[in-house]
């Protein structure tokens, strides 16, 4: 173990370190990693944006009124568009293209590849989005991008992976370390399902099984599995030690595997499906209590007396606090897919609660993570320790409000709808949760101002004494 | 564990992702009738009512309205007055709006609340809905769309007023007197 996380670094810097005449400078190494990240880190702020627009709109419905574009009913697919391509898919592909070349201790197979699969993809995605916007939606959960945008996503994600993928066949290093198997399971199926959901034309109940099985792959196997390959990656060298049991991730990892892409039918539980496709999902998703507890288990042991390092780095604490979101929210989905338990609560508000776990507490604190972690280890940039924490405040505040409102709120239209109630007759007593819910999201939001305001002036601002100057003069202000 | 080479894994992923594709995709198709054939009863979408579940599907109503029916507690009064959603109920639907949230109502028998027998009231209800639901409902937090062309919002109601609308003319068949005096 200790091998591999130790000289992890060394060809990649070694290699950087030759200058080289001819090398442009979309060559140059993490030039990929770098456009995937910012890029990840540029649709994270917008897709909150839109979240916080929406929030806004659940109560204060006269909110933006009148302009087709900004209705609820099409800022929704976008907001969730952006959230899965572009925040989630590129900020995690950024860190996958950055661990790629240091966990096979090879340069990445193409820099240039990488870099303009990810421009082609900043453009398409806001093609794709504008689409949404003017109506183009092709109206089903996951899949509205518009045709040719949709496609072009799956031949991006082929040239990705063609790219990933022989970086890893042509290795350095031939032992393969937890994070390079999920991304393996990330890139190898995603042009299937992605393909099959988004230009299948079944219809009716088969329609919607295929869509949730594509769609459950998408948060299971690309988003979860690239999460977690970061979070394996960075976690111990944030605490400097290896990893608590290679065993305990071989486990994970291949429960995870093999119950994930069952999960999808748990959509449709006492829905006008098969029984059997029922019974299938509801198993792999109580099942999921396994690769779960093995996550909780390793990365607990491992953070296990680094009560020191929490306090004096925010990147760990995001790493933290990605960890025990990622844990609740798989096992508020393994507890939601109980039967007994999804007859009260699908349809409600917790289903909200329950992804915004996943996306906001697991998936933007681990994005963050490892930008602070690319920042200070990799860039050697010291970020703003005040402004970061800050930031890790209010994202902890604002991820807990948003977590516990709609939570309760779910219970509350649940407990109601049992009870006889309809969803009219629960609006008005959703109101105030609705509201904290906008209030928990606009926390976030200025939360995540301070990051890109910290990561903006880390990166073009370094902190360099040798030579330091006015920074009025250097403006020009002075003159 | 020191040695471990990508290709087996790779060859393991693949089984494990296939049997799961095999079970959750393959299979419905294959195996199952009750998925690929149309309930009872079932009446195609006309030109107009097509046209509104385009515009159904372009707005985004099925991020607030499910269109299905369960066979759960919570469920009891809508199974009580419509009877729980079959597989066979979406036959023609492409794509599906079942929906995963109910911020609004569940709108698989609105065409069994706003009938069409009921003629110019309900529609003249769902199409003033459309433009200004807290007009009926200051509660709602249903999005205007007074953006709608007039063709629009007539299709756009005819497509909320077909749904479930042929289950009535079923039980109406069923229960008249021509079909049942043998029994």
């Amino acid at each position: 173990m200790t091998s591999i996380q130790d000289r992890n670094d060394l060809v990649v810097i070694a290699n950087a370190a030759k200058p080289s005449p001819e090398i442009l400078p979309i060559d140059r190494p993490d030039g990929a990693a770098q456009v995937w990240l910012y890029s990840g880190i540029f649709w994270m702020s917008v897709t909150m944006l839109i979240g916080v627009v929406e929030a806004v709109k659940l109560f204060y419905p006269e909110f933006l009124q009148g302009v087709p574009a900004l209705a609820y009913g099409r800022l929704r697919p976008v907001h969730i568009n952006i959230g899965l391509f572009g925040f989630m898919s590129m900020g995690y592909l950024g860190a996958t293209f950055y661990m790629v070349p240091r966990l096979t201790q090879t340069p990445l197979f193409s820099e240039r590849l990488g870099s303009l699969t990810a421009w082609f993809w900043n453009f398409n995605l806001l093609a794709g989005c504008l689409g949404i916007m003017m109506g183009f939606s092709k109206g089903k959960e996951y899949t509205e991008i518009p045709f040719p945008f949709d496609m072009t996503i799956g031949i991006l994600v082929i040239a990705i992976a063609g790219n990933l993928f022989s970086t890893i066949t042509l290795r350095q290093e031939r032992r393969v370390y937890v994070s390079l198997w999920y991304i393996l399971l990330a890139i190898i199926p995603f042009p299937i399902y992605y393909t099959l959901g988004n230009a299948s034309k079944f219809s009716g109940i088969e329609d919607a099984i295929i869509n949730w099985f594509y769609s459950h792959n998408l948060f299971g196997i690309w988003l979860t599995t690239l999460g977690l390959a970061t979070l394996y990656y960075i976690v111990p060298k944030q605490v400097n030690k290896p990893l608590y049991s290679h065993t305990i991730s071989f486990v994970g990892f291949w429960t995870l595997a093999a119950f994930y892409p069952w999960n999808g039918g748990h959509h449709v539980i006492w829905g006008p499906v098969p029984m059997w496709v029922m019974t299938a999902s509801v198993t792999a998703s109580i099942a999921m209590f396994i690769p779960t507890c093995a996550t909780m288990i390793n990365f607990g042991g491992t953070a296990w007396g680094t009560w020191e390092i929490m306090k004096r780095d925010i990147g760990y604490r995001f790493s933290l606090m990605a960890y025990a979101c990622y844990v609740g929210a798989s096992l508020w989905g393994t507890v939601l897919a109980v039967m007994s338990l999804n007859a009260k609560l699908h349809f409600t508000n917790m289903t909200i609660a329950h992804v915004h776990l996943g996306f906001l507490g697991f998936g933007v604190p681990g994005l963050i993570a490892f930008t602070y972690f690319y920042l200070e280890r990799s860039l050697k940039l010291k970020y703003s320790q005040n402004l970061a924490t800050w930031h890790f405040w209010l994202t902890m505040v604002g991820i807990i409000g948003y977590v516990v409102s709609m939570g309760i709120s779910g219970w509350m239209e649940g407990t109601a709808w049992e009870a006889g109630g309809s969803p009219q007759g629960t609006m008005l007593d959703k109101y105030p949760y609705h509201v904290a819910r906008a209030i928990s999201g606009l926390i976030v939001m200025a939360g995540q101002f301070l990051f890109v305001a910290n990561v903006y002036q880390t990166v073009n601002y370094p902190i360099d004494l040798s030579t330091a100057t006015d920074p009025l003069e250097k403006s020009g202000v002075t003159s | 564990m020191r040695y471990i080479s990508v290709f087996p894994i790779v060859v393991i992923l693949s089984i494990l992702f296939g049997s799961a594709f095999t079970g959750l995709v393959i299979a419905p198709g294959v195996a199952s009738d009750v998925v690929r054939s149309p309930s009872v009863g079932l009446v195609a979408y006309s030109p107009t009512e097509a046209n509104g579940r385009k515009i159904y599907a372009r707005e985004g109503c099925v991020y607030c309205h499910s269109q299905q029916v369960r066979n759960v507690k919570a469920d009891e009064n809508l199974v009580a007055a419509f009877g729980a959603a079959k597989a066979g109920d979406y036959f023609y639907d492409l794509p599906h709006f079942l929906g995963t949230s109910r911020q609004g109502p569940d709108l698989s028998n609105e065409g069994r609340v706003w009938r069409r027998d009921i003629g110019a009231p309900a529609r003249d209800y769902l199409i003033g809905h459309f433009i200004n639901p807290r007009q009926y409902n200051p509660n709602s937090i249903m999005p205007a769309f007074d953006y709608l062309s007039t063709q629009e919002l007539s299709d756009l109601t005819d497509y909320i007023q077909s749904l479930g609308a042929w289950k009535d003319a079923v039980k109406s068949v069923a229960s008249s007197p021509t079909l049942t005096t043998g029994s």
